[in-house]
Order: C-alpha cells, then sequence, then structure tokens
C-alpha cells in the first residue's frame, strides 16, 4: 500500500506535479526533473586522474594554484628553527615496539605474576581472565574469550542466532609487539606509563596465556617466564588474517593496488531509471534506540535556569578518574554512589576509620584505590562520594 | 507586560543624524527609558489597536528593543545567543569503547549551515580523554630515518610558513552501526561523527625540508601526548602529497578535543589518523602495528581476513533536511522546499549528486552550491514541490576519482556486515504522509 503510492508518486513526480503546480512553462523547467543527466558538474578541476596510494586523486600545484587554493610557490626551505633533540630525549620518547622486535626492552615476568597485576590493576575494567564489559557502562573491551579461534571471524551475524566473530587479542592481533607497546604507553586506563617493564612482561605473559597462545609449541602456565628472547618467538595466529600485505619493499605497491579497486571494499553505478527490479525493500527500525546524551530536541527556547549555582565539587574530578570505575555501581561490592545506607553503614564507625579504611586498603579496596594520590586528594574524592550519597 | 504599542511614524531612522532631530529623539529616548519603569509613559506614542490578525511580534515592541542590551563588556569571548542551547554535541553510551574517556561525541549536521563547523561543535572522539596540554610544555619531535633530527616547540613551529585548507573530518565508524539495519532515528547519530573546519598549519613537505628524510624511510609514525599515547603508521606517499601539521582551526587555535595545540591533518583519511596533541614523527622502513591499526580500525570482511591500513573514507553523502530532527511536518501540499545535504570524498572532489524519491529505483541530478572543494564537504541542493505523500528519499554521490556511493547490498557484498567501520552506503529517509522522516534502509526484495 505505502509502496504502490510511493511508485505512482514516483512515476508523477516531478512531470505531473510540475504541469500542475506551476504556472509558467519556463518556470516550471527549472524543477522538472531532467531524464538527461545535467552536465552542469564538470570536475572543478582539470581532470588529472594520477591515483594515490589511497585511490584517490593526487592533485598537483600548477600556476600558482593547487585546486582552488593560490598559493606563495616561492622556495620554502632553509629554516634554522628548532634544534637536534638529545639521546636521551630521543630515548625518552622512543619507546614504541616493532614486530622485528625494535625497540623491545629487555625484562620479564611470568603468568602468575601477571595474574597478580592483572587482578589489582586491571580485572575492574576488562573482568576475570579478559572477559571484559566491566564498569559503570560495561563497555570495557574484551580482552579474551574462551574457546574462541580465528575460525570465528569469518562469521557473519546475518540474523539474530548466528554468533559473531571474535576479535580478540588470541584470535585477532596480528603481533604481540602491538600488546606490549600499549600496555606499557596506555594502560591501565586510569593512569598509563606507570608499569615498569618486568610488570609489562608479565602482564603480556597473563594476557597471552589467557588467550591460548603457545610460544614455541610450549604453553604458558603459571610458572612460565616471559623474557625478551621468548618474545622475540611469539607467532600470534591470525598473523596472516590481513589485507593487502603491508610490509617488506612492496608494502606500499600492494596497498596503492587493492585501494585504487573500488570493487575491494564496494562501488556504486550511476543508474538513473528503472534502477531496482521490482519495489524496493524498505527495512525499518525494529527497536529504537533512545539512549541519547543529553536527550534531543530542537526546540530554541531559553535554558531552564541551572537549579543552583553548585560549585563543582574539589573531589569530583578525582572520584572520576580514579575511583568511579569500581564505585559508580555496586557490581563489585563497593559502596557506590548515592547508596545511602551502604554509606551510612561505613561511617558508623566515624570518619577518620572510613578515610583509613580507604588509605590502607580492604578486601577488595586497594590502597587509596591503586592511585598515589596524596591524603588530602583521596580524602577529597571520598567525602564527594559521602556528600553525593546523602 | 512591558510592551509597548509602536508609532512608527514617530520614530526617525537612527541614521538619519541631523541636529534638528536630535532633541526630538533625546526626547523619545528618554520615555523609551521612563516606560521601562513607568507605567504612563506610553503616553506619547499612539498605541496602535491590535486586530486577531496581526503579530504581535510586530505590533508590539519587542521587549530586547525597549531596554538596553547587554554590555559589550559581557562575553570577552563571544557565546551563542541562549536560544541556541539545543544545538550542542551528543553522544551515547552503547557507543563508546571503554566509558566518557573513550568515546564519542556528535556533532549536531542537522543544525549545520554551509561547510564550517562552529568550533564548539565539532564531533569529539578520543581514547584517553581530552588532553590538556601546555603550550609553553609542548615540543615536536621529527626522528627515526632522517638526516638530522629535530625538536620544535610550538613558537618555532609556527615560524615555519603557513597554509590553510577546508577538509572534513570524519570517523570511519561514522554510520557504523548501521551494517545489520537502521540502528538510531537520528541524523546526528547516523552521520554525526563528522565535522569540518579550515586547518591553519605547515605543510609538512615544508617542515621536512630541511630534515631531510632518507631514501629508505617507506613510512611515518604519528604520535600524540594524550593518556593513549594514540600512535598510528602513515606511508610516506601522503606525507610528501597533502598532509599537514596545524595548529588552528577556523582562524583560533586548535580547541583541546581536536589536539590543542598541534595535531597531524591528513586530508580525506580517517579521522584516527589525523593524531591529535602530536608529540612525535618518527620515520621507518618498516610499519609500526600500531593498536589503533590492528585491533581496531580494520575492516573484516567475510573471508576472515580484514583490510588493514584502510585510509582514505569514500565518496559519500546524507540529506540533512529534510531529516528526522528537521522534518516536513509543517509544510503545506504545494509547498517549494529545498532539499539539501552534505557530500564528501577523501578520494577526490565532489563531481554530482543524485537524488531518489523512490528509494533508489529512479534518480535526478541535484545541483552543488557553494564551494566544492578537494576532500571537503560539498553541498548539494534540489528544489521540490511537496505533495505530501510519502516518499523514499535518498542521495548518491560520485567524485571526480570514479568512485560512486554504492547501494547498501552492493556495499555488504563486498565487505560483509562485520566491517564496523568505512560504511558509505547511500542512506534513505522515509518520509511519511504527515512529513515524519524516519531513518529506512533499501534492501533488495
Ligand atoms: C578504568 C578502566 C581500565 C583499566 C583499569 C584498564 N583498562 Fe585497558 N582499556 C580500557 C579502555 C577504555 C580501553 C579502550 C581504549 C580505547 O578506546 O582506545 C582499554 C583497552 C585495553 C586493551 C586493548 C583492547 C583492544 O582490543 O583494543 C588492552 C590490551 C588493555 N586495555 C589492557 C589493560 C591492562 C593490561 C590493564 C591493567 C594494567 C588495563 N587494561 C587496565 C580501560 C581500562
Ligand atoms: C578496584 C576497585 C576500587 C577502586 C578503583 C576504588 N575503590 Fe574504594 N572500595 C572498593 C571496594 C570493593 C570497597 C569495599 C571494600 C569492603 O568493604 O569490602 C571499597 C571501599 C571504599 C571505602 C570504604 C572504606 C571502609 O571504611 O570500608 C572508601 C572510603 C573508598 N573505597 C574510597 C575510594 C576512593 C576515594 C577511591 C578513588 C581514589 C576508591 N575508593 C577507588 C573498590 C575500589
Amino acid at each position: 500500500m505505502f509502496i504502490s503510492e510511493n511508485r505512482r508518486k514516483t512515476i508523477s513526480i516531478a512531470l505531473v506535479a510540475s504541469v500542475m503546480l506551476f504556472t509558467t512553462a519556463s518556470f516550471a523547467k527549472e524543477y522538472i526533473a531532467t531524464e538527461v543527466i545535467k552536465n552542469n558538474s564538470n570536475p572543478v578541476f582539470p581532470a588529472n586522474k594520477e591515483k594515490g596510494i589511497d585511490g584517490g586523486v593526487v592533485y598537483k600545484v600548477k600556476d600558482n594554484m593547487y585546486t582552488v587554493y593560490a598559493i606563495n610557490n616561492q622556495e620554502k626551505k632553509g629554516f634554522k628553527y628548532g634544534r637536534t633533540p638529545t639521546k636521551n630525549e630521543e630515548k625518552a620518547w622512543d619507546v614504541d615496539v616493532m614486530p622485528d622486535g625494535t625497540g623491545l626492552p629487555e625484562g620479564k615476568g611470568s603468568v602468575e605474576q601477571g595474574d597478580e597485576l592483572y587482578e589489582e590493576k586491571c580485572s575492574m575494567c576488562h573482568g576475570e581472565f579478559g572477559s571484559g564489559g566491566k564498569g559503570s557502562r560495561s563497555t570495557y573491551p574484551t580482552l579474551s574469550i574462551g574457546e574462541a579461534s580465528t575460525d570465528s571471524l569469518t562469521n557473519q551475524r546475518i540474523n539474530p542466532d548466528v554468533d559473531g566473530p571474535k576479535r580478540v587479542i588470541g584470535t585477532y592481533w596480528p603481533q604481540a609487539s602491538t600488546l606490549f607497546w600499549y600496555i606499557k604507553t596506555a594502560m591501565p586506563f586510569p593512569h598509563p606509563k606507570s608499569l615498569n617493564n618486568d610488570e609489562v612482561y608479565a602482564l603480556v605473559a597473563y594476557l597471552l596465556s589467557v588467550n591460548d597462545i603457545t610460544i614455541d609449541g610450549q604453553e604458558l602456565d603459571d610458572e612460565y617466564v616471559l623474557d625478551r628472547a621468548k618474545f622475540l618467538k611469539i607467532k600470534m595466529p591470525n598473523e596472516d588474517g590481513f589485507i593487502p600485505k603491508i610490509d617488506g619493499p612492496k608494502g606500499a605497491e600492494n596497498i596503492k593496488k587493492f585501494l585504487g579497486n573500488p570493487k575491494n571494499y564496494g562501488n556504486g553505478t550511476r543508474c538513473m531509471k528503472n534502477c531496482i527490479d521490482g519495489e524496493p525493500n524498505v527495512v525499518r527500525i525494529k527497536k529504537e534506540i533512545h539512549k541519547y546524551e543529553p536527550p534531543v530536541s530542537v526546540v530554541r527556547d531559553l535554558p531552564k535556569e541551572i537549579t543552583s549555582s553548585k560549585e563543582v565539587h574539589p573531589g569530583q574530578k578525582i572520584y572520576e578518574t580514579s575511583c568511579a570505575v569500581c564505585h559508580a555501581t555496586d557490581a563489585m561490592g563497593a559502596p557506590n554512589v548515592g547508596n545511602k545506607e551502604a554509606w551510612a553503614k561505613k561511617l558508623e564507625k566515624g570518619i577518620d576509620k572510613v578515610y583509613e579504611n580507604g588509605i590502607k586498603g580492604i578486601n577488595a579496596m586497594p590502597p587509596k584505590g591503586g592511585t598515589s594520590l596524596s591524603d588530602e586528594d583521596f580524602k577529597k574524592a571520598v567525602d564527594y562520594m559521602i556528600d553525593n550519597s546523602k | 507586560m512591558n510592551k509597548m504599542s509602536k508609532a512608527s511614524q514617530e520614530l526617525d531612522p537612527i541614521s538619519d543624524m541631523s541636529i534638528a532631530q536630535s532633541s526630538r529623539r533625546d526626547f523619545f529616548r528618554k520615555a523609551v527609558v521612563y516606560s521601562a519603569s513607568a507605567v504612563a509613559a506610553t503616553s506619547v506614542l499612539s498605541p496602535v489597536k491590535l486586530n486577531a490578525t496581526d503579530d504581535p511580534a510586530i505590533v508590539e515592541e519587542a521587549p530586547w528593543g525597549v531596554k538596553l542590551g547587554e554590555p559589550i563588556t559581557k562575553n570577552y569571548y563571544g557565546m551563542p545567543s541562549p536560544y541556541e542551547h539545543n544545538n550542542i554535541r551528543r553522544g551515547t553510551p552503547i557507543l563508546a569503547s571503554g566509558d566518557i574517556y573513550a568515546s564519542i561525541t556528535m556533532c549536531p549536521i542537522h543544525e549545520q549551515e554551509g561547510i564550517i563547523t562552529p568550533n564548539g561543535l565539532f564531533f569529539n572522539r578520543c581514547h584517553g580523554g581530552v588532553a590538556e596540554v601546555d603550550p609553553n610544555e609542548y615540543r615536536l619531535m621529527i626522528h627515526g630515518l632522517v638526516e638530522k633530527p629535530l625538536v620544535l616547540t610550538l613558537d618555532e613551529l609556527k615560524r615555519y610558513p603557513s597554509e590553510s585548507r577546508i577538509h572534513f573530518i570524519e570517523c570511519p565508524a561514522n554510520g557504523g552501526p548501521e551494517w545489520r539495519g537502521p540502528q538510531f532515528n537520528k541524523i546526528q547519530f547516523t552521520k554525526g561523527m563528522m565535522s569540518q573546519a579550515e586547518w591553519t598549519g605547515v605543510s609538512l613537505k615544508v617542515l621536512l625540508a630541511d630534515v631531510g628524510v632518507k631514501p629508505e624511510a617507506k613510512w611515518m609514525l604519528a604520535e600524540g601526548s594524550d593518556n593513549s599515547e594514540m600512535g598510528r603508521t602513515v606511508p610516506i606517499e601522503k606525507v610528501f602529497d597533502d598532509a599537514m601539521v596545524v595548529w588552528a582551526q577556523n582562524g583560533e587555535a586548535l580547541r583541546p578535543e581536536q589536539g590543542y595545540p598541534v595535531r597531524l591533518l591528513l586530508p580525506g583519511w580517517e579521522g584516527n589518523l589525523q593524531i591529535k596533541w602530536l608529540k612525535r614523527l618518527e620515520f621507518s622502513k618498516e610499519p609500526f602495528y600500531a593498536k589503533e591499526e590492528t585491533a581496531k580500525y580494520t575492516v573484516l570482511t567475510p573471508s576472515g581476513k580484514a583490510i588493514q591500513h584502510f585510509y582514505p573514507l569514500e565518496v559519500n553523502s546524507i540529506i540533512t533536511s529534510p531529516c528526522p530532527e528537521k522534518p516536513w511536518t509543517d509544510l503545506k501540499k504545494g509547498d517549494l522546499v529545498e532539499i539539501q545535504g552534505l557530500a564528501w570524498s577523501g578520494q577526490g572532489t565532489i563531481k554530482a549528486v543524485d537524488i531518489s524519491f523512490d528509494g533508489g529505483k529512479n534518480w535526478v541530478e541535484a545541483s552543488l552550491k557553494g564551494l566544492v572543494l578537494p576532500k571537503a564537504w560539498t553541498r548539494f541542493s534540489y528544489m521540490y514541490r511537496y505533495e505530501g505523500k510519502p516518499l523514499l528519499l535518498s542521495s548518491r554521490a560520485v567524485d571526480d576519482s570514479g568512485h560512486i556511493q554504492p547501494t547498501i547490498d552492493q556495499e555488504i557484498e563486498a565487505v560483509g556486515i562485520e566491517a564496523v567501520y568505512h560504511r558509505n552506503a547511500i542512506c534513505t529517509w522515509e518520509v511519511t504522509k504527515k512529513g515524519e522522516v524516519n531513518n529506512v534502509h533499501i534492501r533488495k526484495s
């Protein structure tokens, strides 16, 4: 019913409508859907079809113009700004680790040590054994999936009961160097660059072990100690899972060839008439997602008065960066913010004791929440939680 | 209220500053000022009697016209009208790669006018929070396979000759939630992971001329100084084509969300490659294999192989008016209305945009309007006589590199539905009889 109405409309769309609605023919012409493709869309620049590595057009400077931009074409060379970095400065910043081991430091750590570190510094977000989905928003990345293998990568969720591909370290990552480099520079998320090399080796060993990776045919049991020499023997199961090949002298050429062929990623056709056999199949949203933050509105009015000019609590920022991970919900057994009863109970023993427990750590609460905050800042964060749980 | 009726014949144009009239104006001004507090002050003006068809917005004095406005000293950095408070970036918890520090807020492209996104509305994706960099402590290091490694302060960097270019930046996950079907009924959430600015900085070609990149160098690692130490590998071809190191956005310093004080600009390429809070450029013979070019930002195809180093955002378009947030519910049959939208390609310049009213069965060519720039948002426009009938409104862009926006089926045939990134299939709005607009997908029957 909708479709047939729609088709009728199509036929009438410009021609009938314009005849009916426009009074003068010359006016109408402008709005008629012309069947012939208009020719007003020549490329703005003389066709220069040199293709770049990305399969796109490479534009050249011509007559002091770069496409439509005028440029100063005087020679721009011979600047003396800046200075040479010292060896130490380069060393301080050059911490990336490459697949061939460039940049991989000496050091060692066992799976067991990694397990302990992981429990203390990572599991509150990445879950037990890397199972993921922890935290107030449950969207922290999954680092391992039990039995998953590279076989799952051909899965396509074409209907709801099909499992998706499993993209975790053991099934997807092509290189272990990435894992070392990334943990060393970017994790743990709230305090990156706080782990020493031995700790990173231990964490890498642990994560490889929960991903069922073997090194030189050896399983990574608790006692397994990973060091630089063993690290260089790691071969990730999905090393060959990526196209085009980017290594070696042909890398760029391979990319250019791949991206130069739009069939590799989908290209359209410029059909203008009767492009679909039968009627278009209209798929509508099944279950609309309404989680918009802030809510969507296009109204132009004055904003509601900000209810109170309450100043930002001095502990809020600290709480958000260092404590919210565990204290935003009660999932981990932490007294969560807003939970009056839980905090009232804690406070029965007096605020000083609460501070002390937090600073020294208690049960699953690591000392100072695993941070190196000053006592003063830590207390501000505690105050923030208490003030927001009254 | 204190609204006064207008008696326009009493008013002199302000520009007419003849001495003879000035005293009368003084008198009038006083009357206005008094009227704000005194009740009888309207007496100097002859009130117009309000008829039912008269618009009070015209016939009555506007409240802002009968009192002083804000002093010019109020905002030393200007702010939008408070009435515009709904024109903002928005996010959703379900699109985070972690929490509010590893997530995205999207650009309200339904409110976008022209092709330049105001700096405060530029979409914001980060992987470890928005870093707050002290420009005085800022350093850029260029090293690796180069003749003369270099460290620059921000002031030194800005001494290099600058160029300004207008380019979009788009997250390759823009539209990514839609691979398995339409999800969000808002354009801000289906296509808002992109924005456009005029960027100012130095061309990498110029910056590297004195550094001397060695011939064996094939790759450049660009690395950020933020929490995530975001790193990506860039091929040398791009470095010496149109890559830039930029420090300004729409005429002012980069916003922190865009990498203040310095970011990499790789026109037309994945937003994630355009490293923010840039600290280091290292040249090498082999690629680096950073987290965001292996674990993420790779396109898994049904063969089980994933496309890596998928740099450009392919040709794309979206109708922004109408859209779910800006429907046609106020239109009456016979109204002439402009359909318009944005088209862009990371592989070239937009050459043409076609529009379909029947879900892609038949197409007509729209007009491009405004600036038509390489690797930039380009506006398209089509005048339409509204009939009050349901429509399936689609747009399809073509660029000068020969790429044509695919249908959903054409794209899925090539890369399947688990790609996550680089979705550029044709978008369709269903316009209902009432003029409401919904996000739908058109598939083969
Ligand atoms: C506060 C929560 C949090 C903690 C604690 C944390 N992470 Fe993460 N981790 C994240 C987030 C968020 C990301 C994704 C960041 C992004 O968007 O790039 C991530 C990403 C990762 C990834 C990459 C995952 C992928 O597939 O891309 C690894 C590996 C990782 N973390 C390891 C660790 C280790 C090891 C620790 C402990 C030393 C740790 N994390 C502690 C939040 C956390
Ligand atoms: C790794 C998760 C984690 C982090 C991070 C964390 N907490 Fe806790 N916290 C807990 C848990 C679990 C408890 C409950 C301990 C119990 O009573 O068994 C707790 C309890 C507490 C208590 C109550 C102590 C008492 O008297 O029993 C305070 C105070 C507290 N945390 C403060 C903080 C502050 C401040 C931060 C941030 C600087 C923080 N926590 C970070 C997990 C955490």
